[in-house]
Formats: structure tokens, C-alpha cells, sequence
């Protein structure tokens, strides 16, 4: 039975649309407490002392715990060795929001009290909040511990820039700014801890990676790991912000404390101001091309703003210092990046993991060098597309490469050709208003452009933690004929069990209703590192194959057995196998046998996918093949830009993304317009508005995200270039595919009222200043 | 403070007393276990915990409990009607639930516009979910779920291109 390449509902779709799917706020256990977080209300500042003795008068109040009365160990998440994080702030904190106290009590409103009864006295110290001031000789330190504010730096070469840029016909420099951007989940974060008798903890958590929770909350609560259980919950949106988290860890600590359960769950504020967004960076990129369009020498410096600690920042600056070049055939490279501390809201894996600042600025100046050339962006972009077959600069075998057919079939689709202006028409509005005619008028204030940006991904990529990062899956098939999926890689709403139910139902011959997929649970689950970097189809995907292909042997062995055929004369449809002479057994029926067959045994499977000639990088120059696939999409937007306010509308979203293989069209699209929606809330909308380490738009009212009413025309195009590591010939899409939208946005301004907007958000002011700048207008 | 509170929540009667200061959703959510209606803002900007309020869709997190004396209250969970099955359906077949953490009170809000409008347009669908936050699915299929449902409710009114 063929499911592979058919639209599949979501599995759990029903559960979700009745309000019947449990998350972890609506968790109750018995004699369940609530916890809340005290929170630094300076960047920087030195704790004086903690007077908590008024809050615990308060009727109801069952633990107070703060880094003044209890030893924290230091700690980062999984794998990061720059140990800069306590649970609770010792001497100092670090950031507006840094957790200083918890307190549990026996509901909501007597811990809020509790809180508010907490003295705290801080002796206030100078912050840091620009980075590159922060990198200078004797500013204050954010951490003591550190030698400087720059916890990462890195630089590498290939080629020889001096040469490229010798050779260029032009060279292109520009500075790029992109600032914070929050995942903006529904669900803000959650967790419920219960602690035995022996001490061991259950967390209940919705979270991309239980595995990397367990070693980092063992590591921040200083017990074993084997003393944590972690079980997942439904994850209401994820997008990167759900790995490890502060929270999670102190739920645990009062759970320890009180030996009751405890529910602890975020504000929206608070996950605004303590959560961990997008890392901004500060990107300058000089491109040399020749005068073939043929892509000469770059060079990048990129300043990362880490926030108060480190997180996976530091892996993020790579990622935006080095994935870009694979690219583009570009062989002559120089790049710097550094990864600084400052007192603000420390930063995180959104939704991209770096490649979405990078390539806004990368794909900029690609556009900046056609525009100088006098060649067409797509052109400029075809002559220098890594292809199939490509070994690049940085050593990347790249086994499948779509990205010339993306853009092909993207600007195809969107009618590339017709609708490029060549021309800016720079009329003001007295000029326009001398023309006759509302007409005239309404056509000279509204400029449509359309422009085009490209990037790639990895998909299955060889992390810097040093575990097996691989995927394992166990199939265990029931005595009634139901196949159980046990896997390590979780469901952020994607819709990841329903792919691996299908894929599980298409190896094993079954009805996908026949086929369950469990959350994670450490006790249970084999291991896996989670969801995250385009990995839970490439790799949970071909485990899970695997571990069905294992449990269909074990089953026709059985079949075989039972009807004395050959388990390579059986097949598996529907549910029902058959053979020659009129053989006809239901896999319920081999599920019973299966039980007196093995001795009370069930039928399982196992599957280990991994993944093939995949090194992490050389830890100095960078190089290394580092994922088992890549991912290549090209976007077009078509913008309107009103040239009297500065207002941007999207008009159309043109989206190509090489995928492999569509296993699950209807999901792959609804990943698509998910992430160009988020793309454009990122390119035109979304402001944190932190100013003085103070994050001002900490609502919903004043982060603006995309609303149904901002949403244009959404066109995907699934490209199809089969790579031979993943399953079915299947990559990763749902990281890539916001990737390009903020370059392809900003290219479309250019081509409409020809002006380059550079940092990010492009608000209406922005475009506004620049066409007055630049064309003394309106 | 604690005062009277008599109301009809899903049909059913329900009568005590209840924090004067709460909100209709954390009454819902901690007095009844009504944890269909979510909590994503607390500040009427996301839409995750509307519910039919004497048939009108309101965000629960705004309404003080005591605002309810004598209503009548409709959570997802007491939606069980032909018109609220055919927009899960919908939900689910056209890839509008993803996460699923907005889609209760999605769900509750389209099922206030088809009580009121029996095919409605791409205006009146994005005017009613406006106020509703997705942060999935980009929204495109939230509007085509809404029209596919109403065109099953309603097939003799609706438009040759549903």
C-alpha cells in the first residue's frame, strides 16, 4: 500500500480540533502546587541580600528558594562548554528578567503574593547592551568568571580573497542589521514536576529535545541523570524556543524541595522578557563577482548578540558564519565571527538556527552586485548554483541539489520576466498631483516590485554534542495488530507523528488508523536528540522505516511458519496477508500466534538510522560535511510599496523548496505558508523593542505578529531531487523555508522605488527615510 | 473574596461561590476542569480562549467571572453539534490545526460566524479571525476550512468556486 507522496491529515488533528489534546498548563495532579518566578527588574546589577521572611508569613507558601540560601552548579545546555548559567542568581543577575527566586504555594494568586513580599536589594552595576561597545578593552564584564564579553570567536579561510577580489569587475560592501525576534509559540512555556520517594523527578514538559533536557536540568540541579524522567506533553508551537529551559529545571527544584507536585507556567510577559529569541546579528559581507556574474570573493564579519549567557548561540553564530557559503560555487573566503555578552534577554535557536540573518544579508548584496552588473538577480543566481554531485568550499558532498530548478519554477510561477521593472520612477507627489488624474496619481504613489532570494539548510546535520546523533526507533506490534511507534524525535505540531504513522503504515502493510505514535518518554523511548536542525523526518523518518521493515520480517516469519509458505511469497496490504494457494491471515491473527510463536513475546522491531559520511566540523578551520543531506529553496515576493508613507504590503508569495520527496504534501504546504508567514512578520512586523536592556513589547498588542488579515497569496512549489541518505528520497523543509523570505522581501523593495533597506524589521519609517534620502521624496 | 455565582456552563447548571476577582477562563480552566479554552496571552490579544458567551464568541480572559451571573457559557467542550463537527473536519482535512493550541478557540469563533452568516467570504472570514493568533499555519487554510465547512452545512447557498 502506497502512502508515500499522499496528503494525510494530521493523526491527532481531531484530538486537537475538539480541545480534548491535554498540554501541560491543563495538567492537575493531586496536591499540586503552583510555582513562580522572581525575576530581576535591573540589566546589571549585584545582590545585596534576599529578605524573604515576610513571604513566608504568607498562609499557603510551602517553599521559597533563592540563590542566596542554596548552591547552584554552573551549567549550559547540552553540550556547550562556556558554563555561565546557574538555576538561581548567586551574586549578580544578568539581564531584566533573570531568575533571582522561586516560590511554591498552594495556588496562583498566594505564590504571586509571596513573590511580591520577597525584599530583594540590589546595588545597581554599569550594563553593557551594545555589542560592539561590549567587545572593547575595560567595559564592564557581564560574567566575572569570563576574560572578556566575547565567550566565542572563530575565523576561517578558503581560497584566496585577494586574488578573488583582484579578478572582481565589482565589489559590493554593506553592513546588515537584524535584531530579535520572538518564536511568539500560543502556548507559552509550561511544566509539571513530581518528585518520589528516592528522590527522582518526573517532569512533564512540552519540549523539541526530552533527551538534552535530561542532561542539562541533571547538570543544573547537580543530581544524575538517571534521577530525571522526562516525559513530553503536546508542544503548542515550538519553532526552536522549546529546547531547554530555565523553567523546566526550577519546576523540578520545588518539586524536590516540596515533595509535591508543582505546575509552573509563564506569563506571556514573562516569555517575552526571560525567553530566548532569535540571536541578532550585525553582518558586514563584501562580494567581489566578475564581470561573468561568476561569484569572485567574499568576505564576512559577524558580530552575534549572545544576550546574558551563551545557550546555543555559539552554535548558531557558526551556522550563520559558515552554512551560506555551500550555497554558491564560491571558492575565496574570509570570515570572522564573534559571539558577545550583553545585559539584555539572552538569545536562542529560532527558526532558521542563524541562516536567516545571514542570508538576509548574503542575498542582499547578491542583488547589490547584479544591480551594478546590469544582470538579472536570477541569472547571477543560476551561473553560480551548487548543483548535484558538488563537493563545496567548506567540504559539503552534496548528493541532491534542486536549488536551479527552485529558481526556475520560482520565478517561473510568479511571472519573473513580465513583471521586473527595469526603471524607478522617482516622482513626488507634487509632481504627481500636477498629472491629471486620480489614476495617475494612485499609480505613481503604489510601486510593485519583485525580487528573489535563495538559501539552504542542513537536514540530519552532525551536531557539536558528542552523543550519538543518529535516530533509533522500536515498533512493538500489539496482540490485537496495532503497531506502536516508539521514537526520540517529537511532534511539534508539524506534524511528525502523522508522517512517521505513514511511514510505519507504508512499510508494514497496514491502515495508518492501525498505527500509533507515542510522545517521548526517557523512561520509554529509545534515544534520540529531538526535533531540531531539520532532522525528524531525515533521521527519525529513516529509523522509523527501518524499525518497520524489522517488524514486518518478524512478522511474514511468523505467517511463514503458521502456513508453511515462504515469508518472501507474503505480502502485507491493509492489514491482511496473502500468498499463494489462497493464503489469508490478518496481521491481528499473526499478532495472537505471535504471542505462543515467541513465548508470550510480541513482535518489535528495531531500526538505528545512521547517518552516512557525516563529521562534525574541525573544530579551527571549520570543514567537514555536515549533514546528510541539504535542503535548497528559492522564494519570490511581490511586493506594493506605498511611496508616500513607506508602507509595504506582500502582494504574493512565490515559495520553491527542494524537499527530496513530498512524503505528505498537505503537511509539507501548511510548513511552507507557516514559515513565510512568520518570515514576513519577521522582514516587515516584528520589533521586541528593547531599548536599555528593557524588553518593551512584551504583549501581543505590541509585538506584532502576522494576523489572518496580513496574510497575502501563498504559492509553493515542491521541488522533487531525491536524495539518496533520506527517507523515500525526502529533507528537511520547515527552517528553510523562512529563510529567504526577509532577502526576498527587501529585494522586491529595491525593485519597486529602488531603495535598499538594510536592517531588519523594514518598518514604513525606514522605507520612508530612504526614498526621501535617496530621491528627496515625497 | 468569595461570592455568588449561578450559571449555565454547557448545558448544564452550575452554582457557588467563586473568587470575585477571577476570570471566566480561570473559572473554566480551574473550577469546572474546562480546559478546552486556552490560556495564551491573558489579555484578549490571542483568541485561544474564546467561548460562546449567551451565543456571542468573547475572549473568556477579559470576561470577570461574575459578569456570568444568570448567562449562559459554551465552551469547545459542550460544542458537539453538527456545525461545530463539519469545521473540525474541516480543520483537519484542509491543514488548518497544526500545534492545535489555537484551534479550540478557533473553532468556537467559526462556529459564532456560521450561526450568523451561512457562507461567508474571505472578508467576513478574516474580519471574524482576526483576533485569533496562529502561529503554524499562515492562516491560508483557516479561512478554506471555514468556507469548506460552511459549503457542507449549507451546500444550496454556497458559492460554484467552494
Amino acid at each position: 500500500m502506497d502512502l508515500i507522496g499522499r496528503d494525510i491529515p494530521l493523526i491527532d488533528g481531531k484530538e486537537k480540533a475538539t480541545g480534548r489534546m491535554v498540554f501541560t498548563a491543563d495538567i492537575n495532579r493531586p496536591g499540586m502546587l503552583y510555582g513562580m518566578v522572581l525575576r530581576s527588574p535591573y540589566p546589571h546589577a549585584r545582590i545585596v541580600q534576599i529578605d524573604d521572611s515576610r513571604a513566608w508569613k504568607q498562609p499557603g507558601v510551602r517553599a521559597i528558594i533563592t540563590g542566596k540560601n542554596r548552591q547552584f552548579p554552573f551549567y549550559s545546555v547540552a553540550g556547550q562548554k562556556v558554563l555561565d548559567e546557574q538555576l538561581l542568581a548567586t551574586d549578580k543577575v544578568h539581564f531584566i528578567g533573570d531568575e533571582v527566586a522561586v516560590v511554591a504555594a498552594t495556588d496562583r494568586d498566594t505564590a504571586a503574593e509571596a513573590l511580591r513580599l520577597i525584599k530583594v536589594e540590589y546595588e545597581q552595576l554599569p550594563p553593557v547592551f551594545d555589542p560592539l561597545s561590549a567587545m572593547a578593552d575595560g567595559v564592564p564584564l557581564v560574567h566575572q568568571s569570563q576574560a572578556s564579553n566575547i565567550p566565542y570567536r572563530m575565523e576561517f579561510s578558503r581560497g584566496d580573497i585577494n586574488e578573488g577580489f583582484a579578478k572582481s569587475e565589482v565589489i559590493v560592501e554593506e553592513t546588515f542589521n537584524v535584531g530579535h525576534q520572538y518564536q511568539g509559540y500560543l502556548e507559552p512555556h509550561a511544566a509539571v514536576a513530581e518528585c518520589d520517594i528516592s528522590g527522582r523527578v518526573t517532569l512533564w514538559l512540552p519540549m523539541q529535545s526530552p533527551t538534552l533536557g535530561r542532561i542539562t536540568y541533571a547538570a543544573a540541579l547537580g543530581i544524575p541523570e538517571n534521577k530525571i524522567r522526562i516525559v513530553q506533553m503536546p508542544i503548542g508551537g515550538g519553532f526552536g524556543g522549546k529546547l531547554e529551559y530555565k523553567l523546566h529545571a526550577l519546576c523540578a527544584l520545588l518539586a524536590k524541595e516540596t515533595g509535591q507536585p508543582v505546575k509552573m507556567v509563564n506569563t506571556r510577559a514573562e516569555d517575552f522578557q526571560a525567553g530566548l529569541p532569535r540571536v541578532p546579528m550585525q553582518i558586514k559581507m563584501k562580494l567581489g563577482v566578475r564581470s561573468d556574474g561568476t561569484l569572485a570573493a567574499k568576505e564576512s564579519e559577524i558580530i552575534a548578540d549572545s544576550g546574558a549567557y551563551v545557550n546555543y548561540s555559539h552554535g548558531i553564530l557558526l551556522s550563520a558564519c559558515h552554512r551560506h557559503d555551500n550555497l554558491y560555487r564560491l571558492q575565496n573566503i574570509h570570515t570572522k565571527g564573534y559571539l558577545v555578552y550583553t545585559n539584555k534577554v539572552p538569545t536562542g535557536c529560532f527558526r532558521g538556527f542563524g541562516n536567516p540573518q545571514v542570508h538576509f544579508a548574503l542575498e542582499s548584496i547578491l542583488d547589490m552586485a547584479a544591480d551594478r552588473l546590469g544582470m538579472d538577480p536570477a541569472e547571477l543566481r543560476l551561473r553560480n548554483a551548487t548543483q548535484t554531485g558538488d563537493v563545496t568550499v567548506h567540504g559539503w558532498q552534496v548528493l541532491s541539489c534542486g536549488l536551479s530548478d527552485c529558481i526556475n519554477q520560482s520565478t517561473n510561477g510568479a511571472g519573473w520576466q513580465a513583471k521586473r521593472l527595469t526603471e524607478i520612477k522617482p516622482d513626488t507627489k507634487d509632481q504627481v498631483e500636477k498629472k491629471a488624474g486620480q489614476e495617475a496619481l494612485q499609480e505613481a504613489r503604489y510601486a510593485k516590485g519583485i525580487g528573489l532570494a535563495c538559501c539552504l539548510h542542513v537536514s540530519g546535520n552532525r551536531t557539536f554534542l558528542p552523543y550519538f546523533d543518529g535516530a533509533s526507533c522500536r515498533i512493538t506490534v500489539n496482540e490485537q495488530g496495532m503497531a506502536i511507534v516508539f521514537v526520540g524525535e517529537t511532534d511539534l505540531g508539524q506534524g511528525a507523528r502523522t508522517t512517521f504513522a505513514q511511514i510505519a503504515a507504508h512499510e508494514l502493510g497496514l491502515p495508518i488508523t492501525d498505527v500509533m505514535v507515542t510522545l517521548v518518554d526517557t523512561d520509554i523511548n529509545p534515544h534520540g536528540l529531538g526535533t531540531f536542525g531539520d532532522r525528524a523526518t531525515t533521521l527519525g523518518g529513516n529509523a522509523v522505516r527501518l524499525a518497520a521493515a524489522d517488524a514486518r520480517r518478524q512478522i511474514l516469519a511468523i505467517a511463514a511458519e503458521e502456513t508453511g509458505s515462504t515469508a518472501e511469497k507474503l505480502v502485507i496490504n491493509d492489514g491482511i496477508i496473502t500468498g499463494e494457494a489462497g493464503i489469508r491471515l490478518s496481521l491481528a491473527e499473526i499478532a495472537q500466534l505471535a504471542l505462543s510463536q515467541l513465548a508470550g513475546g510480541h513482535i518489535c522491531g528495531q531500526g538505528v538510522y545512521i547517518p552516512p559520511d557525516v563529521t562534525a566540523v574541525h573544530p579551527d578551520t571549520k570543514y567537514g560535511n555536515i549533514s546528510c543531506s541539504y535542503p535548497f529553496v528559492a522564494q519570490v515576493a511581490e511586493v506594493e510599496v506605498d511611496r508616500w508613507t513607506g508602507r509595504v504590503k506582500v502582494n504574493r508569495i512565490v515559495a520553491a523548496h527542494d524537499v527530496g520527496k513530498v512524503i505528505n504534501p498537505l503537511l509539507a504546504n501548511g510548513q511552507v505558508d507557516g514559515a513565510v508567514a512568520q518570515g514576513i512578520g519577521y522582514t516587515l512586523m516584528e520589533d521586541m523593542g528593547i531599548a536599555n536592556g528593557k524588553v518593551s513589547n512584551k504583549t501581543f498588542s505590541d509585538y506584532n505578529m502576522p494576523r489572518i488579515t496580513d496574510m497575502p497569496e501563498i504559492k509553493s512549489i515542491l521541488v522533487e531531487s531525491n536524495d539518496p541518505n533520506g527517507p523515500y528520497g525526502a529533507k528537511g523543509l520547515a527552517e528553510p523555508a523562512l529563510t529567504p523570505t526577509a532577502a526576498a522581501i527587501a529585494n522586491a523593495i529595491y525593485n519597486a522605488v529602488g531603495v535598499r533597506i538594510t536592517e531588519l524589521p523594514v518598518t514604513a519609517e525606514k522605507v520612508f527615510r530612504a526614498l526621501k534620502e535617496r530621491f528627496g521624496c515625497p | 473574596m468569595r461570592q455568588m455565582l449561578k450559571v449555565t456552563v454547557n448545558g448544564y447548571p452550575w452554582e457557588g461561590l467563586v473568587k470575585s476577582d477571577q476570570s471566566l477562563l480561570d473559572f473554566l480552566r480551574d473550577e469546572l476542569g474546562l480546559t478546552g479554552a486556552k490560556k495564551g496571552c491573558d489579555g484578549g490579544e490571542c483568541g485561544a480562549c474564546v467561548v460562546l458567551l449567551d451565543g456571542r464568541a468573547v475572549n473568556s480572559c477579559l470576561i470577570p467571572v461574575l459578569d456570568v451571573n444568570n448567562c449562559e457559557v459554551r465552551t469547545i467542550e459542550g460544542l458537539q453539534d453538527e456545525q461545530t463537527n463539519q469545521l473540525q473536519d474541516a480543520f483537519v482535512s484542509v491543514g488548518a490545526v497544526q500545534c492545535g493550541f489555537c484551534t479550540p478557540g478557533m473553532i468556537v469563533a467559526a462556529r459564532a460566524l456560521l450561526a450568523e452568516v451561512h457562507n461567508p467570504g474571505e472578508e467576513e472570514i478574516r474580519e471574524a479571525m482576526v483576533g485569533h493568533l496562529c502561529r503554524c499555519t499562515g492562516y491560508t487554510r483557516i479561512a478554506a476550512a471555514i468556507k469548506l465547512a460552511a459549503s457542507r452545512i449549507n451546500p444550496e447557498t454556497a458559492g460554484p468556486e467552494r
